[in-house]
């Protein structure tokens, strides 16, 4: 139940970075940053100020929106992968204020006790019952970023990722249309981080590293990039890697170390083989 | 006096580290995030001759920095040649090499363990003492190789054939071939000389404080904070990059808090990429911004 509800959350992640690292080519690895943004305002809501969950996740998404949008602004004056170097920086400054701001997050001290949701008075605090939510909110998310997918924007930001200049040729204002995408995929970051804060009750800053943005960005490319579906099948593929290598009798230790190297290994066989996601690996060719 | 100590002392070592870094990017143009694990592996592989086959130190050092440098060139004989013969955008090398620095990062936690380790066998001292400042010896040698690299190395750049010839391909790696020269050799060789350089700093950072798996990556943002702000290809930018990212930490320690370092390192890295996107060298990246 517990990697069901994490497999969920995993593709939520995924699925948001998916709309600007898939269809925009926007790389970003300040993606566990915003799902920490999300995590951190629900928890501070819901602890300080007693929010409850349905208006604290509209305004966790408001604030990891708008934080993104100044982001944004800024950071996509730079192309490629100065881009992406530029929001390792995001990153790595939204995870020290996360680990320093010790009157605002508590710092490494996490903040605990975040109260489990409650739905029209009924508790959510059985896992059964957090499952069908989180489930509910991946459905919403995929149904919301298939239909921004197939829509007019969604087809400018697919002409963006495969050629800027020609877009912007034809009258499309790319770097407007990338700030959007770029807000968005934040702004859906933070439904997961919410929803985990409510779901282990307690938080701190190390779920919100680097890696953890590495290990979202991976999800995305071995699913493929655009590939909403591939994102739910990868982030599935990597919850479950470490259970499998238990399975086989790996003590703990081991096995936390060998899942990073076998997604290591899949990230670098897929940019080698230059397909688009283990989905296309044998299938038709793609360029990325 | 202190600070001013200490900012030479991390100034040399970002700079061998820009130094490192920027040699291999100037004639493959993509981040080599896999640099951080050849960082670390140096100081690791020192560990491992020292105590798994009594090896002695200086000798360890040696055997490590050659080890290190064989982890690099294979990252691109096994993974980076083999993507060039296909032409995949920039942005898959990047990626790819994120994944390779995940896989070696782990192979050496599953080795090693991710606990501190220590390489430094003689006991802590007081340091020495400089105009009412205290140095460690080790960061005198430091401050020492540093610079001694750091000359060497523009000499061979400037005024040896192989050097003049990388600095050939990362202006044009096409005419380059027309002409004979072998891009991928001379490649071959700029990982070479950057990965031994970087084991170089890592052993010597770890002997300064100690290590662990993940040390080198911060080290080596470092370094491509520096070589950003420098401006890639030129070696004043690098020693006035590195030296802006040094005395800016140590004067944020001091004035501010330890604990924002960091941020504030990246705050001037994305301040640059706003008003100054080309580094003090005022050079061309790379293509022409859209």
């Amino acid at each position: 139940m517990h990697l069901l509800i994490l497999i969920a959350l995993y593709t939520l992640l995924s699925q948001s970075l998916n709309l600007s690292a898939g269809f925009t080519g926007l790389i970003s690895l300040a993606h566990a940053g915003f799902y920490g943004i999300g995590a951190y305002t629900t928890a501070i809501l819901s602890t300080q100020f007693g929010f409850s969950f349905w208006l604290s996740i509209p305004l966790a998404m408001l604030i990891s929106g708008a934080i993104a949008y100044i982001v944004s602004l800024i950071a996509l004056r730079t192309v490629e992968d100065y881009f992406v170097i530029c929001t390792l920086g995001i990153q790595i400054i939204l995870f020290s204020i996360m680990n320093n701001w010790m009157d605002l997050t508590r710092g490494p001290l996490g903040i605990p006790g975040i109260p489990s949701i409650h739905l029209f008075g009924l508790s959510l605090d059985s896992k059964i019952s957090f499952l069908t939510l989180s489930l509910s909110f991946v459905a919403i998310v995929w149904f919301v970023l298939r239909n921004i997918s197939k829509s007019g924007f969604g087809k400018t930001l697919i002409a963006i990722s495969e050629d800027e200049i020609y877009s912007q040729s034809i009258g499309k204002d790319v770097y407007f249309c990338k700030i959007v995408s770029f807000t968005l995929s934040a702004m859906f970051a933070a439904i997961p981080g919410a929803l985990y804060a409510h779901y282990i009750s307690y938080i701190d800053p190390t779920s919100f590293t680097v890696n953890e943005s590495i290990l979202i960005l991976s999800i995305v490319i071995i699913g493929g990039l655009g590939n909403l579906a591939g994102s739910f099948w990868a982030g599935a593929f990597l919850v479950l890697l470490p259970e499998a290598l238990r399975f086989v009798g790996m003590p703990d230790s081991v096995a936390a170390n060998m899942r990073q190297i076998i997604y290591g290994l899949i990230l670098v066989v897929v940019m080698m083989t230059g397909r688009n996601g283990v989905k296309e690996l044998f299938s038709k060719k793609v360029t990325a | 006096m202190q600070i001013f100590l200490n900012t030479i002392f991390t100034f040399t070592l970002y700079l061998i580290i820009a130094v490192s870094y920027s040699i291999i990017y100037y004639p493959t143009k993509f981040f080599h995030i896999a640099h951080a694990a050849v960082i670390t592996s140096g100081a690791y592989f020192v560990f491992f001759f020292v105590n798994e086959f009594s090896i002695s130190f200086p000798l360890s050092i040696a055997l490590a920095i050659v080890a290190a440098t064989l982890v690099g060139i294979l990252c691109e004989v096994l993974v980076y040649r083999r993507m060039r013969t296909k032409k995949v955008p920039i942005l898959a090398y990047l990626i790819a090499s994120i994944g390779l620095y995940i896989v070696l990062q782990n192979c050496i936690s599953l080795y090693f363990g991710d606990d501190t380790k220590i390489i430094n066998t003689k006991e802590v001292t007081i340091g020495n003492q400089i105009f009412g400042a205290y140095i460690t010896t080790i960061q005198i040698t430091t401050v020492l190789v540093s610079i001694a690299l750091f000359i060497a190395l523009n000499l061979i750049l400037h005024f040896t054939v192989k050097g003049k010839s990388i600095r050939a391909v990362a202006s044009n790696p096409e005419l380059c071939n027309i002409y004979g020269i072998s891009s991928n050799k001379i490649i071959l060789i700029a990982f070479g000389i950057g990965s031994s350089l970087a084991a170089t700093v890592g052993i010597l950072s770890a002997m300064d404080t100690n290590m662990t798996p993940t040390f080198g990556f911060n080290l080596m943002l470092y370094g491509i904070v520096a070589m950003i702000i420098g401006g890639v290809g030129s070696t004043r930018g690098l020693i006035a990059g590195s030296l802006l990212v040094a005395s800016t930490q140590h004067l944020a320690a001091y004035y501010i808090d330890t604990k924002w370092m960091d941020a504030i390192t990246y705050i001037i890295l994305i301040l640059f990429l706003i008003w100054k996107p080309l580094g003090f060298s005022g050079k061309r990246l790379k293509k022409v911004e859209v």
